[in-house]
Parts: C-alpha cells; sequence; structure tokens
C-alpha cells in the first residue's frame, strides 16, 4: 500500500505535529455534524410522537369521520344501519390535566362494551360496573401507578376517577374511559368527535368503499381514510422542521469554511513539498487526491465524533424543540430519541461528503503546483493569486441572482427559493470579502498605527498579507455573524410585532380559562355559566365570550372560533389586510354566514377577502364567505373567526373557551378580580390580569425561539474555535517573521498584542460584514421565508440589545480566540525559526 | 530607558578602552535527544567601540551562536556576557528587549526583509516598535547612508539581493546601535556586490565607531576586518589582528 504509506507520511503527519490545530478543525466539523443530526433526532422524538397521542387505539383504520365542533349523533346512526359488517369506533377526544402533577394527557371515550368484545386494542375483558362508578383505564406510558384513584382536571372541573388497570399496545400516555362517561364528563350531547371505521376482512377496494360511506354519511361531516389526522399534524409541522434543519445546517455551512481553510493551510505549508513530489514523478490527480483525502480524513474523523456529539446534544435539543411544537402547534410529549443506524450514517456522509467539496478548491489548486516550485527562491505568495476584481463582480451577480430568486414563490409550501436566495447572499457576500478586507487594511494603515501602535499597523498589514486565509475566516465567522444577526432580527422584529399587537388586541381587564397548560390543539372549555354569572357582578361593564374548536381544513389543521362581534368592535382593535372596512366588516359578520380569517390562514390555503370556505358544521354544509383577513400572531394553524350567534345555531354549545371581562371605569383591578373570583370560586377557572396575560404569552414566546438562539451559539462556537485553529496556523506560517520581530526589539508583549489586535481585527471585519449580510439575510427571512412558511406579516424592528450584546460577544470571542495562538506566538524562540531557512 | 546612544557624529566618545562587549569563560552548550551539543566552550573575549571583528571557522563551530549571545538573544550555559559592563544573565526579558531596542543591530545571511512591508517601513520598524520619535525621518536617512534611497517605497521582492542586504543593513543601523552583529551577511552574494556590503559594513564601523561582530566563512569578508577570531569546535583557536592577515 505504498498510497496509504505515502498519505500517512506526507499528510497525516504534519497533522499530528500540530494537535491543538487539527484537534480543532476536527471539533469544528464534529459540531457542525452534531448539530445536524441532533436536530434530526430531536424532531423525530418530538413531532413524531403526537401519534400515539391522536391515534391511540386507533388501530389502523380505514376510513374515519369527523365533523369540525364534533359529529352529529346522526351520522353515527346512519352508519350503524348499514348493511355491512362494518367495524365502528366512536370515539370522544379530548385532553385532561392529571391534577397531582399538571401534565396533559389524552382523554379518549371509546364503546368499552364493543371494543372489548372485539378485544382487538388491548382492552380488558374485565368491564366492571361501567354504569355506576367512574372508571379509567391507563395507557402503557402513563404517568402515575396503575391502581387506586386519578384525580383528572377535565375542563374546568376535577373529576377523580378510578384506576382499573393499563392497556397494553401503542397506548401511549392516554386515559381511556368509556364513550358513556365521556359524553357526561364533556357535556356532549352525543355528538362524537370521530367514528373510527374498519371495513371488512378481505375486502380491499377502498375507493368503492369510500363511495359506498359517503353516500349514507349526512352532508355535513368529512369522511377520510385512516390516519389522516397524523397525516394533517405530520404536513403541518414540515415547515417548522423544514426551518430547523436549515437552520441547523448553518453551524456546517461555518464547519465547510474552516475544512476549506485547513486544506488551503495544508497546500500552501506543502508547496514546495508538492513541488519536490511532481519532479519526483507524481501525477497531478495523485497530489489532489492526496489533499482530497486529507479532508476526507478529516470529515469521517469529524463526523464519526459527530454522531457521537450530536446523539448527546440531542437530549438537550429535544426539550427545546418539544416546547416549541407543543407552544406552536400540537399538544405532543416527546418520544425517546432514536439514533438509528441510517440517521448515523447519513450524519457520516453528510460530514464527509461536506469536508471533501470543502476541500475540493484547494486540492485542485494544489495539483497545479508545477514541479519547478520546488527550485524557486522563496515562497511564490499564493496570495497573490485573489481576484478581488473578479470576485467583487462574481458577488454582484450573485446578489442579482438572490434578489429575484427572493421574488419566487413557495414550491409545495416551502421556500425553496427563499432560501436559495440567502445562500446565493451568503456566497455573494463572502466572495466580497476580499476585497473589502484588502481595501480595508489599505485605508486604515495609518490611522490604525496612530491610534493603536504599529502592532495594530503590522496586524492589519499580516491580515491583507495573507489575504485569501484571512477573507475565509472573516467569511466563516462573518456569515456566523450574520446568521446569528438575521435570525436576532427576525426573532426579535417578530417579537416586537406581536408585543405591539398584543397591546393593541388585549384590551380587557381579566382573561379567564380553565385552569391547566395550554396548547395551539385544545381548546378546553368552562361552563356556560361562568360567563352568565361574571355578566351579572356591577363592577362588571361587559363580557365576551369566546368558543375554540379545533378542526381540520384543507388537509392541515385549523381553528375555528367565535366571538361577539359586538364588543370586538366597542373593545377590540382588531387590524385587517390592505384597505379593508373595519365598520362594514363588524357589521355584516353577525348578520349570517359570514367569517373573518387570520392572514396565516388566509396564506396556508391561498384565501382572501370574498372567497368562499366550506364548512361541515353540526350535520350542515355551510358556505362561509370571507370578509376580511385579520392580523393575527396567537396561532399558526390560523383561524375562521365567525360571530358567536352564527356559529351557535351550528353547533349550540354554549359553553366558551375563553372569557374576557371588561370592568365598569372606576373599579379597581384588584376588587374586579376579587369579585370574579368570588362569582366563580367552584370552577377550575384561571383569572389572568391583562398585564400578566402579555408576560406570559411574551414567555411563550421566548421559549418557542429557545432552540434558534441555541442552534445560532453553537455557530458561532463552530467559527470561534475554527478561529483559534486558523490563527494558530497563520503564526505558525509566520514564525519567522514574528521571530525576527524580536531581534528587531520587540517585546513578547507587543508580539502577544499583535496577534490579539489581528484576532480582534479579523472579530471587527467579520462583526461588520456579519451584521450587513445579516440584515439583507433577514430582510429574505422575513418577507420571504417566513411569510411563505408560515404566513405571518412581521413588521421589521432592529432588535438593539440584542444586536449589540451578540456583537460583543463574538468580537470578545474572537480576540478570545487569539489568547492561545498568542501565547504559542510569544514563546516562539526566536533564534531558531529565524536561522531555521 | 537606558541612556542613548551619544550622537553618532561624536566617535571620539569611544576612544576609551572600557569593553564595550565583554565575553568572560563562556560556554554554551545544548542538550537535543539527550545527547550534549558543546556549541562554545569557555570563550573569553573583548570587544571596544570602533572595531571590526570576523568570526571565523569551519561549519557547526559556534560562530552563530556567539552572536546571539552577543545580542542578548540567548544566555550562557556559564560564564558572563556583559554588555557596557551589564550581564545579560542579570536582566529580565523586559531590559533585554529595551537592550536590544537601544544597542544592537541585527543582520542575516538571508536578509530576513517582511516581506508585506516596504523598504522603508521595514527600515523604521525598529524605531516603532520602541516608540521612538520621528521614525520615518531617521529611516529614509539610514536609507541614504546605504544608498537607497531612491527604492524607500518597493517592497523586498522587487529588490536584488544586494538591495536586499543593504536596506536591512539600513534596518540595523536606525536605532544607532553599539553593536552590530552581522551573520553572513555576504553569505548568499555574489563576490562582487560582497564586496560593496564589505565596504559599507567597514565605513559604517568607521564613520560611527559601531562594534561590528561579523560570522563569515569567506576569506575576502575576514579580510576587510580589523581582527579575526577563529573559532573550532566551540573554542577560540586563534585570534589574528590586522598587521597580521
Ligand atoms: N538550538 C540548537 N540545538 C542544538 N544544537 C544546536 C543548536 N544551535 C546550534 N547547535 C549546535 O551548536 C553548534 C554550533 O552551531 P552554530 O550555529 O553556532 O555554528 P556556526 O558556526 O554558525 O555554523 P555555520 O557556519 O554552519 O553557520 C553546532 O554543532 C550546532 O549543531
Ligand atoms: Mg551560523
Amino acid at each position: 500500500m505504498p498510497a496509504a504509506l505515502l498519505f500517512s507520511r506526507l499528510m497525516l503527519r504534519p497533522l499530528r505535529r500540530e494537535p491543538a490545530r487539527t484537534a480543532l478543525t476536527l471539533l469544528a466539523i464534529a459540531l457542525g455534524v452534531a448539530v445536524v443530526l441532533a436536530i434530526d433526532l430531536a424532531g423525530d422524538a418530538a413531532a413524531g410522537s403526537f401519534r400515539s397521542s391522536v391515534e391511540t387505539l386507533a388501530g389502523d383504520a380505514d376510513f374515519e369521520v369527523s365533523a369540525p365542533g364534533g359529529l352529529p349523533s346522526s351520522a353515527a346512526a346512519s352508519l350503524a344501519t348499514l348493511p355491512y359488517a362494518l367495524n365502528l369506533h366512536p370515539r370522544i377526544e379530548d385532553s385532561a390535566e392529571i391534577v397531582q402533577t399538571g401534565h396533559v394527557v389524552p382523554l379518549i371515550g371509546v364503546d368499552m362494551v364493543a371494543d372489548a368484545s372485539a378485544n382487538e386494542s388491548g382492552a380488558p375483558q374485565d368491564l366492571g360496573n361501567l354504569s355506576t362508578s367512574p372508571q379509567v383505564w391507563i395507557g402503557r406510558d402513563f404517568p402515575h401507578p396503575a391502581s387506586g384513584t386519578l384525580d383528572l382536571r377535565i375542563n374546568d372541573r376535577i373529576v377523580t376517577l378510578a384506576i382499573r388497570g393499563r392497556l397494553k399496545g401503542s397506548t401511549g400516555e392516554a386515559a381511556v374511559i368509556d364513550l358513556a362517561l365521556a359524553d357526561r364528563l364533556l357535556h356532549r350531547d352525543g355528538a362524537l368527535d370521530r367514528i373510527l371505521i374498519r371495513i371488512p376482512k378481505g375486502e380491499s377496494n377502498l375507493d368503492a368503499w369510500e363511495h359506498r360511506l359517503r353516500a349514507a354519511l349526512p352532508p355535513g361531516v368529512t369522511l377520510e381514510r385512516g390516519g389522516a389526522r397524523t397525516r394533517e399534524n405530520r404536513k403541518m409541522l414540515q415547515a417548522f422542521r423544514w426551518n430547523l434543519r436549515v437552520l441547523s445546517y448553518i453551524a456546517l455551512l461555518v464547519g465547510a469554511f474552516l475544512i476549506y481553510n485547513t486544506i488551503s493551510v495544508s497546500v500552501v505549508r506543502r508547496r514546495a513539498e508538492v513541488g519536490i513530489l511532481r519532479a519526483l514523478g507524481a501525477g497531478r490527480p495523485a497530489i489532489a487526491a492526496a489533499f482530497l483525502a486529507e479532508s476526507a480524513a478529516f470529515g469521517l474523523a469529524g463526523s464519526l465524533l459527530g454522531i457521537l456529539l450530536g446523539r448527546l446534544l440531542a437530549l438537550g435539543a429535544v426539550k427545546l424543540v418539544a416546547s416549541t411544537v407543543e407552544s406552536l402547534y400540537v399538544s405532543s410529549t416527546p418520544a425517546p430519541i432514536a439514533l438509528t443506524l441510517p440517521a448515523a450514517l447519513a450524519a457520516l456522509v453528510l460530514g464527509t461528503a461536506v469536508s471533501v467539496l470543502s476541500g475540493l478548491a484547494p486540492a485542485i489548486e494544489a495539483s497545479t503546483v508545477p514541479p519547478t516550485e520546488a527550485m524557486a527562491r522563496g515562497r511564490v505568495d499564493y496570495q497573490s493569486r485573489v481576484h478581488k476584481t473578479r470576485d467583487l463582480v462574481l458577488a454582484a451577480l450573485l446578489s442579482l441572482a438572490a434578489l429575484i430568486a427572493s421574488r419566487i414563490p413557495p414550491v409545495e409550501g416551502k421556500p425553496l427559493f427563499g432560501y436559495l436566495a440567502a445562500l446565493l447572499l451568503v456566497a455573494a457576500g463572502s466572495l466580497a470579502i476580499p476585497f473589502l478586507v484588502a481595501s480595508l487594511a489599505d485605508l486604515t494603515g495609518v490611522p490604525l498605527r496612530r491610534l493603536l501602535g504599529v502592532e495594530a499597523m503590522l496586524a492589519g498589514r499580516g491580515l491583507a498579507a495573507s489575504l485569501r486565509r484571512t477573507s475565509v475566516l472573516t467569511a466563516a465567522l462573518a456569515v456566523a455573524v450574520a446568521m446569528m444577526a438575521a435570525v436576532g432580527i427576525m426573532v426579535g422584529s417578530f417579537r416586537e410585532t406581536v408585543s405591539l399587537w398584543m397591546e393593541n388586541q388585549l384590551k380587557a381587564d381579566l382573561y379567564l380559562r380553565p385552569a391547566g397548560p395550554e396548547s395551539a390543539d385544545r381548546h378546553p372549555v368552562m361552563a356556560a355559566s361562568v360567563p352568565d354569572r361574571i355578566e351579572q357582578l356591577p363592577e362588571v361593564l361587559a363580557v365576551n365570550r369566546f368558543r375554540a374548536y379545533a378542526i381540520s381544513y384543507g388537509g392541515l389543521p385549523a381553528t375555528l372560533a367565535s366571538t361577539d362581534t359586538a364588543l370586538e368592535h366597542r373593545f377590540g382593535r382588531v387590524k385587517f389586510l390592505g384597505a379593508a372596512n373595519r365598520e362594514a366588516i363588524f357589521h355584516q359578520l353577525p348578520l349570517g354566514n359570514f367569517a373573518v380569517v387570520s392572514e396565516p390562514f388566509a396564506n396556508k390555503h391561498h384565501v382572501e377577502a370574498g372567497s368562499t370556505l366550506t364548512l361541515s358544521l353540526g350535520g350542515h354544509s355551510v358556505p362561509l364567505r370571507i370578509l376580511g383577513v385579520y392580523y393575527d400572531y396567537a396561532s399558526e394553524r390560523g383561524y375562521i373567526l365567525l360571530d358567536r350567534h352564527v356559529l351557535l345555531r351550528y353547533l349550540p354549545d354554549p359553553a366558551p373557551s375563553n372569557v374576557a371581562v371588561y370592568l365598569k371605569p372606576g373599579v379597581p383591578l384588584d376588587e374586579g378580580r376579587a369579585a370574579v373570583e368570588r362569582a366563580i370560586a367552584s370552577h377550575s377557572v384561571l383569572v389572568i390580569a391583562n398585564r400578566s396575560l402579555r408576560d406570559e404569552a411574551m414567555r411563550i414566546f421566548d421559549r418557542t425561539f429557545a432552540i434558534t438562539y441555541a442552534l445560532e451559539a453553537v455557530a458561532i462556537l463552530v467559527a470561534v474555535m475554527g478561529m483559534a485553529g486558523a490563527l494558530l496556523a497563520l503564526i505558525i506560517d509566520r514564525r519567522r517573521e514574528l521571530g525576527l520581530l524580536r531581534f528587531l526589539g520587540s517585546s513578547a508583549a507587543q508580539i502577544r498584542r499583535l496577534i490579539l489586535f489581528e484576532a480582534g481585527l479579523l472579530g471587527l471585519l467579520a462583526n461588520a460584514i456579519g451584521l450587513a449580510l445579516g440584515v439583507l439575510l433577514s430582510l429574505i427571512l422575513i418577507y420571504v421565508i417566513n411569510k411563505q412558511s408560515f404566513g405571518w406579516t412581521i413588521q421589521f424592528h432592529w432588535p438593539v440589545a440584542v444586536l449589540l450584546g451578540s456583537l460583543t460577544t463574538v468580537f470578545l470571542a474572537a480576540v478570545l480566540s487569539g489568547l492561545y495562538p498568542a501565547r504559542v506566538a510569544m514563546r516562539l524562540n526566536p533564534i531558531e525559526v529565524v536561522h531555521e531557512e | 530607558m537606558l541612556p542613548q546612544p551619544a550622537s553618532l557624529a561624536e566617535p571620539s566618545q569611544y576612544a576609551e578602552t572600557v569593553a564595550l562587549l565583554r565575553l568572560e569563560s563562556v560556554s554554551k552548550h545544548y542538550a537535543t535527544d539527550g545527547a550534549r551539543v558543546d556549541a562554545l566552550r569557555d570563550v573569553t573575549l573583548s570587544f571596544s567601540p570602533g572595531e571590526f571583528v570576523s568570526l571565523a571557522g569551519p561549519s557547526g563551530c559556534g560562530k552563530s551562536t556567539l552572536l546571539n549571545l552577543a545580542g542578548a538573544m540567548d544566555f550562557p550555559s556559564s560564564g558572563t556576557v556583559s554588555i557596557d559592563g551589564v550581564s545579560t544573565t542579570a536582566l529580565n526579558d523586559a531590559a533585554l528587549t529595551r537592550l536590544r531596542r537601544n544597542k544592537t543591530g541585527f543582520i542575516f545571511q538571508s536578509f530576513q526583509l517582511l516581506q508585506n512591508l516596504s523598504v522603508v517601513e521595514n527600515v523604521e520598524l525598529p524605531l516603532l516598535l520602541a516608540g521612538a520619535p520621528h521614525p520615518r525621518e531617521r529611516a529614509l536617512e539610514r536609507l541614504e547612508w546605504v544608498e537607497l534611497s531612491g527604492l524607500a517605497d518597493r517592497f523586498p521582492h522587487q529588490l536584488s539581493g544586494g538591495q536586499m542586504q543593504r536596506a536591512a543593513i539600513a534596518r540595523a543601523l536606525v536605532n544607532d546601535p553599539r553593536i552590530l552583529l552581522a551573520d553572513e551577511p555576504t553569505g548568499n552574494l555574489d563576490t562582487a556586490t560582497g564586496a560593496v556590503i564589505l565596504t559599507l559594513l567597514r565605513r559604517i564601523v568607521d564613520e560611527h565607531g559601531t562594534l561590528l561582530l561579523m560570522a563569515t566563512h569567506s576569506t575576502e569578508a575576514a579580510a576587510a576586518s580589523d581582527r579575526i577570531v577563529r573559532l573550532r569546535d566551540g573554542r577560540v583557536e586563534r585570534i589574528e589582528t590586522r598587521a597580521a592577515v
């Protein structure tokens, strides 16, 4: 194996001689790969698990029947009379909170008698006496011992149930009760959430069966293939997981710059060596292969380390991802993290491929070194090969391409071209960097010396002299900074937009909701008597009842809601998109089948003012004309909002999900609050003051975006580690010069300052370029990617404090990354390094 | 700050016989991989201002080692090296740095100019490092001495070997050093160019009273000096004065 021997002697041995630098490069790749893997695993764990809660005991139904706001009992009746041997599983699906722990679990009502006789889902045979004592079966992973009693908060009531046993199979964390009991506890009046249907064994023509069932069902219900709910949730989460995944690639992208740098350094160092090898008969492909093998070795070793690290990081990531999923989308309990072989292999291939690709350009450059190089006097300055101006022109062209890409609509709901635009912009920024570095070094030469001394001038010169390397380093850090700034600006703008919106929106003094944690897909209700009683209080001016149903529309989860239009008009500050006539909308809304929809809904389902939606409500197919689209940041699923009385006509359940209380002028908040609390003392309902509601919303907001900050931090960490490694290389390559400076009378402290200045200049430059690039990227994020993925209009705001804080941190980190290299530089023996040649 | 040397225009000040540089029983050994290399053994030498001294001897005899000790870049294993009566061993890093800034100048075989600084920037660099006043004027003046005024703004790679060495000499002189240490300054140059450099060095010694210590392999170079110290295996083998040459 002469190739392997040569590779080990010529490529690997030098790496061993610089363990610190080699380790830093490896760690940078490892972190990049780890983050991608961690996010993938965490996403699977957090987003994949809702299947178990929604589909508890669902088995593999062939069809499912549902309707927004509940199936009328007529639907079940018409199915039951069909002359086929169908398996029907009527269900009530809701959630409940375990009182002692605050843990929210799915609460599922199934027909125990029917299911037990079918005995397919692991329901126990012994049913006990169903009619008298309320009983519950708990799922396999239910967080409670399988004996004694269980206190559950169901809507605004606490119910004590006797635990009958633990279910087997994929029953997750569900609490399963008999259908009749569920109907009673949830006040359903016979309405079901779903009927799961299994067609007779041996039948396979699902289309024919769909036809048959459709004909038997009343018009206002939805018939879908089994598993539709899971598919919907997955589809809903797709955009989120997509964006998260893209975000997780940032660290790897930064890592790619560093690999490029490492291999470039390796090529430069061994130019003479390469020349000698070429003179000794090595062909061009052999030279290129050697350097590619070096990058592959880095990629492979880094990825292996990254897989281990990723598995560890996933533990932390899953918490963050789950909390985002929970507050934005769907209640879920993360499944255990499963590092599968395919996932590990994918990470390995990804890391190695990125490494090899990053090493491609320097490897090709190495193969073009002529044999004469070996005999050339001194080192030909490879830096002079930088084509500043040509690159600048390219950068301009790429920016133009980015601009065009940002105008292209999404592909299947994914902002593919938005990402392309971002990537093009990053490439353009990187290409512009050599020009900027060179100009800056030219511009600042004299002032830098005047201001900060000769060390600063030398640092500037040093950086400009090794332009290509400096540019790659600056680019790596600048890209990390740009991403950080862009996401920072986006999230900051979003936060500010939401905060302003809430200030506008939340005008009531007190808000009521059933106790227990909230989630985007759970809308527990309180007794209708609660607002009625509050309305009678002398302190109270008005009460608005708000009702929400989690529904599915157009194959995606959505929220159907109703509000008191008159009160909304009088107190609310709802803002409509475009030039909508607010007065006319509020006037028309209570008059009939009209609705307003939230902006995310309109964007997801491509509807606008004037469009008509058709919903099946209470057994009727109801066409609703959209009067306007309003700004809303409460839910990513999107709202269809009707007048309360209009919706009550179709779904006559008066229980509200939320209640807003307006106190009479002059009534102190504490007094009003006390009165309200007295009036509803027997209900498990939270009374929240306006201020705390907003604070809580902002807390949820911050929790939701914690994962993005964590990803940014890792990208910055990778960049800073890479910088430390690269500075180390720069010092080793310039050791003769540094030694000479000692001969010329510089003190060790001056050498250290010189290196720290270089780190600082790099940090400053990367910050400046990164910030500029970041602002542009944030525009793409806000107006293209966010809009296409989530459908929100975000007002641009400068999150000054966040930006200042993170830029300072990056700058300090950059300077700190120079500390170790500076120590190395100080300790160089000037005699040895000067006499080396 | 140590006292600045008096103006170079008054060489008379150096006429006194107090040794500017003195090595007393100096030994220097290196330990590499367990084996001990004695680069210098019990060397005692004394040098005065205005002297041009050559260090000669076969490769590996300890010439460069001696220069490094004389320039306070390194310390003897035993014995003392004193400059102006002060032992270098007694000085801390700050004091050594000051000493280098004020009293010594180095010239190398391979010139050692910084590639990314122009000629004049290279020359003024020691002054900038020392924070001395008027670096540019003084650098240009030294370039005049070595007859390179016209090339001040060129970069090293645009110069010939002889020009590079003259620039390096200008740099070594810019801080008015009393001791000039040159390690084979003509080693990389052809004979004619080497002769020009030697004439230049001679002139500097004569005009400014500088002590020049030059390691060399070439007999022509040695012939230009006042004294030749011949080393062999780290010992002083013989000292030849000009008369004897
Ligand atoms: N850093 C070191 N470590 C170990 N040995 C060293 C070191 N520096 C010099 N030596 C040894 O000390 C001896 C004297 O070296 P020095 O460089 O002074 O010789 P020189 O006279 O300058 O030779 P040349 O004419 O080839 O330049 C040599 O044997 C050399 O191998
Ligand atoms: Mg030598």
